[in-house]
């Protein structure tokens, strides 16, 4: 319904002069605390052209996203829509202006309804009064496209992630605009929500939106994309036709002179110790829960690597919450290093070494009032020092900053310093924090949730060698992802979940993808 | 539609509805007094004025905010009011007067907390104790009498002979706030900011505006209860009002909104206002001491703490409940 509107609007183009670009970004800068985070980046959007944005974290997208769609003013250069200079007050002026966005972060209001914060700050109304009946027609409808069948009423806290990452779709593109960015619109996604949205880009495109997209997979970028331009380091390496660039190419201007970590690393990794002999770290009898999962069986050895593979849904991210004490466990039982433990709360789990990396780090991983130390350290165990009582449960600074000091030069956390708040690092170097939070608990079992999810390719490999080593110590790992190429190059075996079961089970040696989706889908 | 109608009265109003009915059970099983034409409409008069107050925090609530000046503002319009009263200004002149004085109170604190960046809390703590402070230096300490039947009879008079003025007035302010809450944009947006305050600044919500205009509203309304509670009494001094932001909290939190923002529940502060009068109501008439009554409406502020913290634990446990 939005889409002709749009295609009505953008149809009368029938002057031959080239239109001007429906946004155009010229030497944008931007500097933080005195450092400069973007030197003077340009970049055109043009009607019915889908421009995808790359780069690695902390390249810049995220700073000229804010810039395009008024969270964030530039120090200087100029945005211009279809040729006029705009300067965006605030985010409800960009919108008004005609640029949408679908945000990384969900900004939804988790108390309210599915249809009210669709609308919110937009309410249609007649007298001063909201028209619920309207705003729910046209937000089933949108719902509808995106493939979405849940009562607008609904309220938000109360449906999955990926369906607020939906909603939050519906939201962008409900009203009227010319200028869509989507910055990684699919993080949250299964394949076939994907495909969708997809479906939908195209048909904007077709209406003559210009969509900015932005997203860490790469073979998305290069189904949907026309044309692409690569940041590094603040600075525009290329913009170029999809067509006259490749995979390669565009890696190799993320990453500049660290691509070497490309070459060959997709799937091979130094063996394994044999854990057939190793006692088993974690088990799991016959745990059911709340009619998400169903009965699962899973013994994980210490040093193995164990990845679950599922859609959505599946039980995938519900065995691993039920494992730390998040979710209660109706029936079943868990084992730890062969004797029943009781996990029944994320206290007890950590006391007996047990940690989760969770799915979604925003919400339940950083604390983001804290520094990048105090985050790191949050569960750190240290040694009892010799001969003296560690009764006193009081934190030892010097202690405290050697052990974070060497997390980061292993972990490789790049941070302006040991006391920068958390939320100033890059979503990968966030990730890396809570890694080594992880460490520093010294675990016995660590449950990796989705460990990628919004992480560039370089971090991603070293995110993939830390966990090797985790295993390489002994630490039994288990993974849950819905990139099966990611579960393939870390896991020893696979386990595949659907509908609550585990489905199948497979050496990772000889997993193919296709077998693993054929699986889940079932 | 029933559906509809438990979404927009609440359903988590149901607690302070079931224990509304059982406290009436057992109260007029115990006194013959108790269910009286008389002591109903007691009751009702005093849940009333409650009701006004509570009203409007539960917008403040549902905001993630709380405003602790509420008491002080509805003694303080009703000392303006009587003080215009006894120097033969026109009656409604003196109402909107009273009422005037509330919004403007209520602005100065939507100021402090927007413009100082001062939490509520303590921002509204800071006038709590200023607005009582004027009320003194007005006063002088004495109790100014009005004599205006009329309005005392606008109040506690029947209206059809059976419904009190007061309710019909709780009832206008419920149907208002009701409009306001659920139907309007700045209702919505009210919520918005409780509920979480970075998407409602992504949506573009004038979070400073929204702010602001919740507070003018609950100082209207205190300053209303204000107006009613002289009405009734006749006789107005700086006791009036004394303690009765504990007493509004007390009915938002127990009609079913959350401490933690972003939902408010209207119809549940109306139920939770009956309760509470009619709990006060009982103990009165059982003969127990009023001595025992902030010891009973704590523990049942207790209850529905426990009740709400129950309540946003849903199949995944909260983590911070216990």
């Amino acid at each position: 319904m939005a889409i002709e509107a749009q295609a009505a609007a953008a149809s009368p183009s029938s002057g031959r002069k080239p239109a001007p670009p429906s946004l155009a970004a010229a030497a944008l800068r931007k500097s933080f605390g005195g450092v400069e985070v973007l030197h003077g980046v340009d970049l055109e959007l043009h009607p019915g052209e889908v421009h995808a944005l790359l780069g690695e974290n902390g390249a810049g997208k995220s700073t000229i996203i804010n810039m395009l769609s008024g969270r964030l003013r530039p120090d200087s250069g100029e945005i211009s829509l279809n040729g006029v200079p705009v300067s965006f007050r605030n985010p409800l002026a960009a919108r008004r202006a005609g640029v949408s966005v679908i945000a990384q972060e969900l900004e939804l209001v988790p108390t309210m309804s599915v249809v009210e914060n669709v609308f919110l700050g937009a309410e249609p109304t007649a007298y001063g009064l909201i028209r619920w009946g309207d705003a729910g027609r046209k937000v089933r409808a949108v719902l509808r496209e995106l493939g979405l069948d849940i009562d607008p009423d609904r309220i938000v806290s109360t449906i999955g992630v990926a369906d607020q990452q939906l909603v939050e779709i519906a939201k962008a593109i409900i009203g009227d605009f010319r200028v869509l960015i989507m910055d990684e619109p699919t993080s949250a996604l299964n394949l076939s929500d994907t495909e969708r949205l997809f479906k939908i880009v195209r048909r904007l495109k077709a209406a003559g939106v210009a969509i900015l997209y932005v997203s860490h997979r790469l073979w998305e970028v290069f189904d949907i994309a026309d044309r692409v331009t690569v940041v590094r380091d603040g600075n525009r390496i290329f913009t170029e036709e999809i067509g006259n660039t490749d995979v390669r190419a565009v890696i190799r201007g993320m990453l500049g002179t660290k691509s070497s970590l490309l070459e060959g690393a997709e799937r091979d990794r130094a063996p394994r110790m044999s854990h057939a002999a190793s006692a088993p770290a974690i088990e799991l009898r016959g745990i059911s829960s709340g009619g998400l999962l169903k009965e699962i069986d899973l013994t994980v050895a210490a040093g193995e690597v164990v990845g679950l593979a599922g859609v959505i849904g599946s039980g995938r991210a519900e065995l691993c919450e039920a494992i730390y004490g998040l979710r209660s466990i109706d029936a079943g039982e868990i084992r730890l290093r062969g004797a029943p433990a009781v996990l029944a709360e994320p206290r007890r789990s950590l006391s007996q070494g047990t940690f989760l990396l969770p799915e979604d780090r925003k919400l339940d991983g950083v604390f983001a009032d804290l520094d990048v130390r105090e985050n790191v350290i949050l569960n750190f165990v240290a040694e009892p020092t010799k001969g003296k009582a560690s009764g006193l449960n009081v934190i030892r600074g010097g202690i405290e900053r050697s052990a974070f000091s060497a997390m980061r030069e292993r972990l490789g956390i790049r941070c302006p310093g040991a006391t920068a708040p958390i939320t100033a690092l890059s979503g990968g170097n966030q990730q890396k924090a809570l890694f080594a939070r992880a460490v520093l608990s010294k675990p016995s079992v660590l449950i990796l949730s989705e460990p990628t999810r919004g992480v560039d390719v370089g971090a991603k490999e070293e995110i993939y060698a830390a966990i090797d080593a985790f295993a390489a110590q002994g630490i039994a790992v288990i993974v849950s992802s819905s990139e099966i190429g990611e579960l393939i190059r870390l896991c020893d075996r696979i386990q595949v979940l659907r509908g609550g079961r585990i489905v199948g089970q497979l050496p990772a040696a000889q997993a193919a993808e296709q077998t693993i989706l054929e699986m889940m889908a079932g | 539609m029933q559906a509809t109608l438990k979404k927009w009265l609440g359903a988590d109003s149901a607690a302070a509805v079931i224990a509304l009915v059982a406290v009436l059970v057992v109260f007029s099983l115990i006194s013959p007094h108790f269910l009286t034409f008389i002591n109903i409409q007691n009751i009702v008069v005093r849940a009333a004025i409650l009701a006004v107050t509570g009203l409007g925090m539960t917008l403040i609530i549902s905001m993630r905010a709380l405003d602790l000046s509420v008491g002080s503002v509805m003694g303080f319009a009703a000392i303006v009011a009587a003080e215009l009263l006894v120097r033969g200004v026109a009656m409604p002149l003196v109402v909107l007067a009273g009422l005037a004085a509330g919004c403007l109170l209520g602005l100065l604190n939507g100021l402090l907390i927007t413009l100082l960046k001062i939490p509520s809390f303590v921002a509204t703590l800071a006038t709590l104790s200023m607005i009582f402070g004027m009320e003194l230096l007005i006063t002088d300490g004495q109790t100014v009498s009005i004599h205006t039947p009329l309005l005392n009879r606008l109040v506690v008079g029947n209206v059809f002979g059976v419904i009190p003025g007061a309710v019909v007035i709780a009832l206008i302010v419920f149907a208002a706030t009701w409009l306001i809450f659920y139907r309007t944009p700045f209702g919505r947006h009210v919520a918005a900011i409780g509920g979480d305050l970075k998407s409602a600044v992504g949506a573009g919500i004038n979070v400073r505006l929204v702010t602001v205009g919740a507070f003018v509203l609950v100082g209207l309304c205190a300053a209303l209860s204000g107006l009613m509670t002289a009405a009734q009494l006749q006789n107005v001094n700086s006791t009036i009002g004394v303690g009765a932001e504990l007493t509004a909290i007390a009915v938002v939190v127990v009609g079913g909104t959350s401490l933690s923002g972003g939902r408010g529940n209207l119809f549940g502060t109306l139920c939770a206002a009956l309760l509470l009068s009619a709990i006060k109501s009982g103990l009165n008439i059982t003969n127990v001491s009023p001595l025992w009554e902030d010891l009973v409406f704590g523990g049942i502020l207790i209850v529905a703490l426990i009740v709400d913290g129950l309540r946003r634990e849903t199949g995944r446990k909260g983590m911070l409940a216990l």
